[in-house]
């Protein structure tokens, strides 16, 4: 109910939104446009789901959209040097390592120093950069077209119809709001990101939910990094510029409290499919991009003034 | 709660001013006049419109496109092929007559171009082409190879001992063939001799500091091939404030206002002329051609032209 409570006015501008866009674009609302919008929104509502959790904790993770093509890189690097299925089998894996490795990093340092998270991340964006570029030249590497699986991993659809990133992102968003709702250690996390202090007082393993949180960030942004290259049939090094930040703009619009310590999974996940709808609408409407972003900016702005007031 | 309720309606109440002013706001005179004619609907998605070479060749194909009365949708994918693919698909779903797209990623518009294809929409590629060309009805370009082979030329003749750095922008297939051009009129110099290859991002901003970073690593630099105007402002801008732009030798490919302007200035030798307007308005005839059942060339070259202060205007 409580939840209810707090998704409803999410949901209400929804509907709001996907009606005035009926009005502006006659086929807005055909099953086939809704169905393209959940695939748009994937790899985005993917990061958000990881940002959301660092957010909770009190923190911040800007490397994300580098880190998505580093893991990008990494992972069609291993499928073009063993164009088999064994190379998926180890493409997947080191892909994830490697994202594993650098949460690890952001974690270690945000939880064992007072370096701020900000700038550990900011840091770890341009390596993470850096290293997606050192791949082929800093130029697209293609996907082979033996790897069938990997290419459907971006590019097939379930049942013929639900496009597979959109399962993926609903199975990571099952996951990560089990494990944020149902379990300790997402009491944990609220506690910590509601007063870190106060958690450590009462004897909350601080420093090991926090690295914990960083990891599975980034993770998460491998997950969007593999489904990235999959869906552009190559990966990108220069690829995830601004990801991170529209990554938190998703968070943010969906209630997700930047000081730490507030906001849902569920919030999250209607707050990217709120950007995603002005995304398609603004374009289907025929609005100029630079009226685009203003828009969005403004929303942003909006979302964000309502949780201050909430909060009072 | 009583607050967040007040909250809330500021939120929609302002949602639906913004996006009603913007939605009435796009239906400008051109549209009117589509809709009123039941025009067609086309879409073109670009790389960056953060370039004057893609506002000018969006001219050429809108002015052909609401001479038939018909509307053209203009998209900015900002260099992200994800966007970019997005905004494709939007278009698609929209039932557009056809649409243009220049690619940020040769490679990464392949979904894009079979979405397309499901749907039996023809696609007109401009200005930098697609690794899989059988996807497309045709592709309008400039002739890239030519206009780098043209830079190199330029250089040859000023400056036949020359040290070059080059400015890239690597995920683009239309600067790899300008490179590629450049490259082998380099073999018929021995002595002329690149130093380096760096990502420049192909604009301004993205350049310079490459640029400056190049002038500290080489000492005996006296050339720079930055494969477009953009960026060639951005290394003309890091050479005055090294003070070293009178001993160093800029050729690029482009031909815009601003790069003329620099050749006039003396600032710029040369840059390789490119017609962007024309290359829209060939793109826009033959979707039209395409339309009307007509058989339309695959593979379109559109002429480039050596600019220097000798033919500048």
């Amino acid at each position: 109910m409580n939840t209810l409570k707090r998704v409803a006015p999410l949901l209400i501008a929804i509907v709001l939104l996907l009606l005035l866009f009926r009005i502006c674009v006659p086929n807005f609302l055909h099953p086939e446009n809704l169905l393209d919008l959940t695939q748009q929104i994937s790899i985005n509502a993917i990061l958000a789901f990881g940002m959301t959790l660092v957010i909770l904790s009190g923190g911040i993770d800007l490397s994300v959209g580098a880190l998505l093509a580093l893991v990008g890189t990494t992972t069609v690097y291993f499928l073009t040097a063993g164009q088999t299925a064994l190379g998926l089998c180890l493409a997947v894996p080191a892909g994830l390592v490697v994202a594993a490795l650098f949460g690890l990093g952001n974690g270690v340092c945000a939880s064992r120093t007072a370096m701020p998270p900000f700038i550990i991340t900011l840091a770890t964006m341009l390596i993470a950069r850096g290293a997606a570029l050192r791949f082929n030249e800093g130029r697209p590497m293609h996907v082979p077209d033996t790897q069938v699986l990997f290419l459907a991993l971006g590019n097939g659809r379930l049942f013929g119809v639900i496009p597979v990133p959109v399962v993926v992102m609903l199975l990571l968003f099952a996951a990560t709001s089990l494990l944020l709702h149902r379990t300790r250690f997402g009491q944990h996390l609220y506690a910590i990101g509601g007063n870190r202090e106060a958690a450590r007082f009462t004897g909350i393993p601080v420093a090991r939910v926090e690295m914990l949180v960083y990891v599975l960030c980034s993770v998460l942004a491998g997950a969007a990094g593999m489904i990235h290259a999959s869906q552009l049939y190559s990966a990108e090094p220069a690829s995830g510029v601004m990801f991170e930040l529209h990554a938190i703009a998703a968070a943010v619009v969906g209630g997700t409290s930047f000081t730490g310590g507030r906001g849902t999974m569920y919030g999250t996940l209607l707050g990217a499919i709120i950007i995603g709808i002005l995304d398609k609408g603004l374009n289907q409407a025929g609005v100029h991009f630079s009226f685009q972003y203003i828009i969005k900016g403004l929303v942003i702005l909006g979302a964000v003034y309502i949780d201050v007031r909430r909060r009072k | 709660m009583k607050k967040s309720i007040r909250g809330l309606n500021v939120l929609v109440f302002g949602l639906l001013l913004v996006t009603g002013v913007s939605c009435s706001k796009s239906s400008g005179p051109a549209q009117e006049k589509a809709e009123a004619g039941k025009g067609k609907l086309f879409a073109v998605s670009f790389q960056t419109m953060n370039n004057p070479f893609f506002v000018e060749l969006n001219e050429g194909i809108k002015k052909v496109i609401e001479e038939h009365g018909d509307r053209l949708i203009t998209m900015d994918a900002q260099f992200n092929s994800l966007k970019q693919k997005n905004d494709i698909s939007d278009a698609i779903l929209q039932g557009a007559a056809a649409i243009f797209i220049n690619p940020v990623n040769w490679e990464g518009v392949t979904g894009s171009l079979k979405q397309a294809q499901r749907k039996a929409i023809p696609v007109i590629i401009v200005d930098a082409p697609v690794r899989d060309a059988s996807l497309v009805l045709c592709q309008v370009a400039s002739d890239n190879l030519e206009a780098g082979r043209l830079a190199a030329q330029a250089l040859a003749e000023v400056n036949p001992k020359a040290k070059i750095v080059i400015l890239h922008l690597h995920a683009n297939k239309a600067c790899i063939d300008r490179v590629a051009g450049f490259k082998e009129v380099l073999e018929k110099y021995p002595e002329m001799q690149i130093l380096d290859i760096q990502e420049g991002k192909g604009s301004t901003e993205g350049a310079r500091p490459v640029m400056v970073d190049l002038l500290g690593r080489f000492d005996e630099l006296d050339a720079v091939f930055p494969i477009n105007d953009p960026s060639a402002l951005g290394v003309i801008s890091a050479l005055e404030s090294g003070g070293r732009l009178d001993d160093v030798t800029v050729v690029t490919v482009d031909g815009s206002a601003e790069g003329i302007a620099a050749i006039k200035a003396g600032k710029l030798h040369s840059t390789s002329a490119q017609s962007p307007t024309t290359i829209g308005r060939i793109a826009a005839e033959k979707a039209y051609e395409h339309l009307a059942g007509k058989a339309v060339e695959k593979d379109i070259k559109i002429p480039v032209e050596l600019i220097t202060k000798a033919n500048a205007e």
